[in-house]
């Protein structure tokens, strides 16, 4: 975020939504800025949808408020919030053109007839689809589809941009080429995009800020880096990525340094920082993503500390290969990535491994 | 799958055996109804024309065909609209109420509706005729209109609120038109079964019968039958244009929202 | 609890809507449908005064109907006429709606149920009559077999006989039987069939074991939507069987209105649709236990 004075476009609290008996948003608090790209990350059936659809006005809450650029948006009808909506099906009506589908929401604006097609031009231009406007809707692929939602959502210049699993539907060529667009038209936009998502590596890439949501509440939100780096829970961090868990006794703490025995690794010294569920004596766990253990190779020497284990798994991928090695006084054994560097062999299974860590890399979860 | 072919089209001669023997009959030069046929004659057509009462009662068919298609048509919008957007306590038993005459015998519902008319002391009419009608139609028209509005997928509707219409602008704007085809296909095919309706109208008619009842009381005349079997030939080619209209729109429907055809009517 | 008052609005606003957009179509049916159906049953259980129904309750109609022996023989051939009715229909109909659905390509299937559809949307009384022409004494069928020197004299066999009734039903109600086994049958998934194919069963075997099991709910609706109103036809024994052959529908009206008697004819009316629908539960009940259909 390079915000100078980030202000609150979308402001929740408490924000809590029931069906009959199911309880499908649970207290939801959160502030989204103005001009952020804002992911809402979660498995199915989390509340994601639910707490974007709130946002759009198709839900009401059953408790808390929604405010919207300063206003409490309690008894406003979706038709009447300065929020759009690209949905997941993309919602293009099948009997109009791509030039009417674009132009359905300048009906009631107070514009001639020249002056709405130049704005329909323009935001078919934006998208990238100029000259498609005679088509007829039904007769678009997958991608046109998406531009076509996107340019008219855009063209009544909501404050907010709200984005339904938008990628979900298209194939993984196209899905990663939207990813880089939607992120270009967002900074030439500059309007707020919120963005419902269950698949991590698209939040990653693409959001300023992640909300990472298990039933109905917010797990946490933070940067992607923060989020990866740094997750909150066992949870949020098995949801993002990879991570090994060992099991911990937390020794001690002072002085901003917090003293562990690690199973396998042995005692260590850890700071405040990579503890962000606080820190608590006694038995807990800690994680280490696969990328930062190490396997050495003839000559290599270790960074951080050294242990011997034995190979258990190799798996190639091409550009990186992945290995499970067991080490001593572990119960399972642990992932470890390696970039397939030129002149770097693949270890057999059976082979023992001499594994490098370091503390800095360990998270530490109470 | 040779023979399993074959079985289908005599399975078809068998369903068309009686319409395609119809204008055999028409156009056939003798008082009876029987093979051999004699000779080729139009005679039949022109003499149709030349009764009052058979114009009479078609014109009265046609009167109540048009109201009963019309009125069956906006209930069924209403109940297809309400079956498969909202849920609501008691849908089912409703939905059940509104399409039971499809499996009810007819009789019963015209005498029903009979008996309460006499109790109420109200007497036979053009308009008691159409209510009966109405409730007949009615099942099929839902039928079309649920298969329209099922199709119909509801984040349109969201998206056309979303950007800026009512609900009630939506459904002009959106639903209306993506949902027109099976309201036409609604309109004819409630229009034909009413216009070939019997049943409920030898119960409910009063003093001007439609014509089915017309036909039917010729049915004891054998010298009448050969007109019978002219007017058969027009209403079956008449139905056949109208149900080929319906279907045309009714794939049309499907063609525009860009969806797979499954089935017919129905 | 506010939760709870929560709950109960929104649930409130979703009936609320959904009622509201139901009603003029409900009110209609209750009005014109579920009202008189109403009547015929308290009518069935009053006592009938000379020009009137006297509103005092009595079980004398239906202990009356029952003893009367013509009632029980007219029902029973009803029943027995549409039960035949039905087994033919959906026998027949089975086939066909086999074929379109397997053997049709997509892009002709609808034209196939559309060619079946046609017959059933034109002139029913019209299609009646010429059942009897083609069946009649000197009808299509004596008159190309003797043309043929296959008989002799003509087969007597179909004159305003049951058979011809049956026939005729038959024909009437063909789309009723064929589109709802159509319906199942294109649901069956294709991939079923070549797991079966898959795993060592043949072409007829496949149909016995995937095939039929998957398509028994459409063959149960079709038996339903055959028989219930088949019961009822009115038409039919009238022409066919040129009124000497009545069905319950032909009792009900000839008590009703010919001899002005509501009561004794809606407890006709009522007794019958009760026997029906026993019927109708039972044999759904029988397939839900031995067949195990169900949604």
């Amino acid at each position: 975020m390079t915000l100078s004075a980030p202000r609150p476009i979308i402001a929740l609290r408490d924000v809590q939504k029931y069906y009959s008996d199911y309880h499908a948003l649970r207290g939801i608090t959160a502030e989204i800025q103005q001009g952020e790209f804002f992911s809402l990350l979660g498995p199915s059936g989390c509340g994601k949808t639910t707490l974007l659809r709130t946002i759009a006005g198709f839900e009401d809450v059953s408790s808390g408020t929604v405010h919207i650029d300063g206003k409490d948006m309690d008894g406003v009808p979706a038709n009447v919030r300065p929020t759009n909506m690209v949905f997941q099906s993309y919602a293009i009506f099948p009997h109009l053109t791509v030039a009417e589908n674009v132009g359905f929401g300048l009906r009631r604006a107070a514009l001639s007839r020249t002056e709405k097609a130049a704005e329909v031009d323009a935001a078919l231009k934006m998208v990238g689809l100029t000259g498609y406007g005679g088509r007829a809707a039904h007769a678009l692929s997958g991608g046109q589809r998406q531009r076509v939602a996107l340019a008219r959502a855009l063209i009544l210049k909501p404050k907010v941009l709200l984005l339904d699993e938008p990628l979900s539907a298209l194939d993984k060529k196209m899905r990663e080429q939207m990813q880089i667009e939607l992120r270009r038209l967002q900074r030439q936009v500059g309007i707020t995009f919120i963005l419902v998502t269950h698949d991590q590596e698209e939040a990653l890439i693409m959001s300023d800020r992640i909300a990472v949501m298990f039933e109905g509440q917010i797990a946490q939100l933070a940067s992607p880096q923060q989020l990866y780096r740094r997750p909150i829970s066992r949870q949020v961090a098995e949801f993002i990525g990879v991570m090994n868990f060992l099991p911990v006794q937390v020794l001690g703490e002072n002085g901003g340094r917090v003293q562990l025995n690690v199973a396998g690794l042995g005692a260590c010294e850890i700071t405040a920082e990579q503890c962000p569920s606080g820190v608590q004596i006694g038995a807990a766990s800690v994680g280490l993503r696969p990328e930062t253990l190490t396997v050495l190779f003839e000559g290599e020497v270790a960074r951080g500390r050294e242990l011997l284990g034995r190979v258990e798994e190799v798996q190639y991928f091409g550009d990186m290969t992945s290995y499970e090695v067991s080490l001593p006084d572990v119960a399972r054994p642990v992932s470890i990535s390696m970039r397939n560097l030129v002149g770097r062999q693949v270890l057999e299974r059976g082979a023992p491994a001499r594994v490098a860590w370091e503390e800095g890399a360990l998270v530490l979860f109470c | 799958m040779k023979a399993l072919k074959l079985y289908a089209v005599g399975y078809l001669v068998f369903l068309y055996a009686p319409i395609l023997l119809l204008p055999l009959f028409a156009f056939n030069d003798a008082k009876v109804i029987s093979f051999p046929l004699s000779g080729f004659t139009t005679h039949w057509f022109t003499e149709m024309t030349k009764i009052p009462a058979l114009y009479a009662a078609f014109k009265n068919s046609l009167t109540i065909a048009l109201c009963a298609a019309l009125i069956s048509t906006i209930l069924g919008i209403f109940a297809a609209r309400a079956a498969t957007r909202f849920s609501f306590a008691g849908k089912g038993p409703i939905m059940g109420l509104i399409m039971l005459p499809l499996v009810l015998p007819d009789v019963i519902v015209a005498i029903s509706l009979l008996v309460v008319l006499l109790q109420l002391g109200i007497a036979l009419q053009t308009w008691t005729v159409i209510m009966g009608h109405v409730l007949i139609c009615l099942p099929f028209s839902i039928a079309i209109l649920n298969a329209a509005f099922q199709a119909l997928d509801r984040s349109l509707e969201e998206a056309a609120i979303d950007l800026g219409e009512t609900r009630v602008s939506t459904f002009r704007l959106v639903i209306l038109p993506l949902v027109m085809p099976g309201i036409i296909s609604s309109l004819l095919i409630a229009f034909t079964i009413s216009f070939d309706e019997f049943i409920v109208s030898y119960f409910l008619t009063g003093s001007s019968p439609t014509l089915p009842v017309y036909i039917y009381g010729q049915f004891r005349y054998p010298a009448k039958v050969p007109v019978i079997m002219a007017l058969g030939t027009l209403l079956v080619l008449g139905s056949f244009v109208l149900l080929s209209i319906a279907e045309y729109f009714r794939r049309r429907g499907i063609k525009r929202r860009g969806g797979q055809d499954t089935g017919g009517f129905l | 609890m506010m939760q709870s008052s929560l709950i109960g609005r929104v649930a409130r606003s979703e009936n609320l809507r959904g009622w509201a957009m139901v009603s003029p179509t409900a009110l209609v049916a209750i009005l014109l449908l579920a009202a008189p159906l109403g009547m015929i049953v308290a009518f069935s259980f009053m006592t009938d005064g000379y020009l009137e129904i006297l509103p005092e309750f009595t079980l004398e109609n239906y202990t009356k109907a029952w003893a009367d022996p013509l009632f029980r023989q007219i029902l029973f051939r009803s029943l027995y006429v549409s039960a035949l009715v039905t087994a033919a229909t959906v026998v027949l109909a089975f086939p066909i709606a086999y074929f379109v659905s397997f053997h049709v390509a997509p892009e002709r299937k609808s034209l196939w149920l559309f060619l079946i559809t046609i017959p059933f949307w034109t002139s029913y009384l019209i299609r009646v009559f010429l059942w009897k022409v083609i069946l009649g004494y000197s009808g299509v069928i004596n008159s190309g077999l003797m043309g043929l020197g296959l008989i002799s004299e003509p087969l007597t066999f179909f004159n305003y006989s049951v058979s011809a009734i049956i026939v005729t039903l038959a024909h009437a109600y063909a789309p009723f039987a064929i589109l709802p086994i159509f319906v199942a049958l294109e649901r069956i998934d294709r991939s079923l069939l070549e797991a079966s194919r898959d795993l060592g069963e043949g072409h007829l075997r496949t149909f016995w074991r995937v095939t039929l099991p998957l398509s028994i709910a459409g063959v149960v609706s079709a038996v339903l939507i055959v028989f219930i109103p088949t019961v009822g036809d009115y038409v039919t024994p009238q022409l066919i069987g040129g009124g000497k052959i009545p069905l319950v529908a032909n009792l009900i009206q000839n008590r009703m209105l010919d001899l002005d008697n509501k009561p004794a004819g809606s407890a006709l009316a009522v007794s019958s649709m009760v026997i029906v629908a026993i019927i109708s539960v039972a044999f759904l009940w029988a397939n839900r236990r031995y067949l195990r259909v169900g949604r």
